[in-house]
């Protein structure tokens, strides 16, 4: 029966011929129809799902009419930004607004960020969804990598201090510490000197003894960490160079990477009334970033890589088989040819719709190193400058800018100082 | 093509027709239950719901939250009124508060735990103890000041100093411990809070709670 069988025509062929030929059973030629057609419309079906993606993602953003002012810029950005990425806004907010000296702005902004980044996240549609095959990762809210989820803390602690708050302080930097140990490599420690140094600081502050802390901290650092002095009332945090940004790298950019510059800026020296305090790098977001073991997520993602590179395989070979069959010039072979083909397309469509892409956002305008200084301090004003060093030691002239640090009569309160290289 | 192949190849093209159904509906199933499942699971929000501060939301942490205060501070309300140096004072005595401190890693407004023990104590023990609100000193003495230089009247001689003094310091602290490995991440609490004679500095009465909480997140963000 087979070999009485006229060749089918070729996939994509004129249908009129093989309706046109007599010795075609009526039953199997309709079954073939509808096998066909119906193949054929799924598929298109399937591509254009694919292609088109649900429509309710498709958002158009609000235009923004930019004023030149970066808090009121990067609110208008976060208020026309999705709900997903609101955490991002408010981290590079909260970072201009403390450089800027808008200290109310960057705690409500670190609260709100803290707030969506703070507690167990589970059960969310937009985490299942960055962990299924046709996603990308950062379909989930934004609550940052470790490192960036550290210095919303950092940053936070800084206003409880300014705030007389210094448990509050002392309780983020224990956050700090918790979020920086790395469960991943099975070591369930932290390697970030500031936020057990100031830990410390702030215990004996509050009357504890806190020389065990500063043990830890002076372990994880070659540099001699200054003893605490409890006497101190002007608290000098500093932060120079450009911190880490991320980047999608892999086959199918599925690996989170990060690029960093070394900064040309390697300490800062703070000059008050003649006295020098020096600000060395005791922290390295860059290292933070880059040296912390890998996430549960980087696992799924390379699963989706792997199935995407399989799908796309199996679909090349499936076609390239429809091919070969189609040229064989027999009805089986077309009949095989359209199974492949089918097979083929349904592969590549898989693979073309799984999207194993890293989350790439950045808070991006972190700094690379971080540092601190305590100062006892008259009250009163206290003309200063502050000059950022290269790695040879020479100031950079461009940099240097003239302070004012005023100390209030009362002494129980610490007086912040905030110094950034960054602009903004 | 002898016919053993022909049979073969037959029986394989029966099979290829069915693989080709089955994957397409597979696959269109696929696409299809993907885009419900993304979507929107809720898709016109969820309303607003009126939770008791004492029972967990579904918005959860392993910090403190309202549940927990509600509870420590219930249950320390309740032990100060039963402790000897209240229940049997012959005029209630005059309680200061002195701010809780917070020795957990999470950053919280500590003034919420005194806070509410002042007021349970005030609104369902009245006239049992009496506090003190010193964190208002700074306004009092402004409007005593007024007074004595006449700038505003007074019904009572504003001369002698009115102010009262503190029988009892209460105060408290709150310290955690946390765990956190590859099953999730684990939070110890203990509330403790102290009755101190201002006069002799015993502490008359002293309790606690604990709370421990656990919780693995998402993978997503794991």
């Amino acid at each position: 029966m087979a070999s009485r069988a006229p060749a089918l025509p070729r996939p994509g062929g004129c249908l009129k011929i093989m309706l046109a030929d007599a010795t075609y059973d009526s039953g199997r030629l309709t079954l073939r129809l509808f096998l066909r057609r119906g193949v054929v419309a799924l598929l298109m079906l399937a591509a254009f799902e694919s292609l088109t993606g649900c429509m309710d993602e498709v958002a158009s953003r609000p235009a923004i009419a930019y004023t030149g002012d970066p808090i009121v810029d990067g609110n208008a950005e976060r208020a026309a930004a999705p709900p997903k990425d609101r955490a991002l806004w408010d981290d590079r907010i909260a970072a201009t607004a403390l450089r800027l000296g808008n200290f109310d702005e960057a705690k409500a902004k670190l609260d709100d960020a803290i707030l969506q980044g703070g507690g167990i996240i589970n059960n969310t549609a937009d985490a299942a969804k960055a962990r299924s095959l046709f996603h990308p990762e950062d379909t989930k809210a934004f609550i940052g990598e470790p490192y960036e989820r550290i210095m919303d803390y950092y940053y936070r602690a800084i206003l409880y201090w300014r705030d007389g708050e210094p448990d509050n302080a002392r309780a983020c930097y224990r956050t700090g510490q918790v979020l920086s140990s790395d469960v991943e490599k099975h070591e369930y420690k932290s390697d970030f000197v500031l936020l057990y140094y100031l830990e410390g600081l702030a215990s004996e502050k509050l009357g504890e003894d806190a020389s065990d802390v500063f043990a830890r901290a002076q372990a994880l650092t070659k540099r001699h960490l200054p003893p605490y002095n409890k006497d101190a009332n002007v608290l000098v945090f500093a932060e120079y160079g450009h911190g880490p940004v991320k980047y999608a790298g892999g086959e199918y950019s599925e690996q989170l990477r990060f690029y960093t510059e070394e900064s040309r800026i390697r300490s800062a020296r703070l000059t008050v009334d003649g006295h020098k305090a020096w600000l060395p790098p005791y922290d390295n977001l860059n290292h933070q970033a880059t040296t912390r073991g890998g996430r549960v997520m980087d696992h799924i993602l390379g699963n989706k890589a792997v199935f995407k590179g399989t799908t796309d395989t199996v679909g090349n070979v499936a076609l390239l088989g429809a091919v070969v069959a189609a040229n064989q010039d027999s009805r089986q072979g077309n009949e095989a040819a359209v199974g492949l083909a089918a097979i083929g397309l349904i592969s590549k469509i898989a693979s073309a719709a799984t999207t194993p892409r890293a989350d790439i956002r950045t808070w991006d305008n972190l700094p690379q190193f971080l540092s601190f200084a305590a100062l006892k301090l008259a009250p009163g004003e206290h003309s200063g400058q502050i000059e950022y060093l290269t790695r040879d030691g020479d100031p950079d002239p461009d940099l240097t800018r003239e302070v004012t640090i005023t100390v209030p009569a009362d002494t129980s309160a610490n007086t912040i100082v905030f110094l950034s290289e960054l602009p903004h | 093509m002898p016919p053993i192949f022909r049979e073969i190849f037959s029986y394989t093209m029966k099979t290829t027709h069915r693989f080709i159904v089955l994957s397409s509906l597979a696959a269109t199933a696929a696409f299809f239950a993907g885009c419900a499942s993304e979507g929107v699971k809720n898709p016109s929000g969820v309303p607003v719901t009126q939770m008791n501060p004492d029972e967990q939301g579904y918005v959860a942490g392993t910090g403190v939250e309202s549940q927990d205060l509600v509870t420590v501070t219930d249950k320390m309300a309740r032990s100060i009124l039963s402790t000897p140096a209240i229940a049997s004072a012959t005029t209630p005595p005059r309680i200061v508060i002195d701010p809780v401190e917070n020795a957990t890693r999470f950053p919280i407004d500590k003034s919420l735990f005194s806070d509410r023990i002042r007021i349970m104590l005030n609104s369902k023990a009245t006239g049992r103890v009496i506090f003190l609100a010193r964190e208002r000193m700074k306004a009092l003495e402004h409007e005593r000041e007024l007074k004595l230089s006449g700038q505003v009247t007074s019904s009572y001689d504003p001369t002698p100093v009115a102010f009262k003094g503190a029988d009892f310091f209460l105060t408290g602290k709150l310290e955690g411990l946390t765990t956190k490995t590859s099953a999730g991440t684990s939070d110890y609490i203990l509330y403790s809070f102290q009755l101190i004679d201002a006069r002799t500095s015993e502490i008359v009465w002293e309790d606690s709670a604990e709370i421990k909480k656990q919780g693995l997140e998402d993978a997503a963000y794991r």
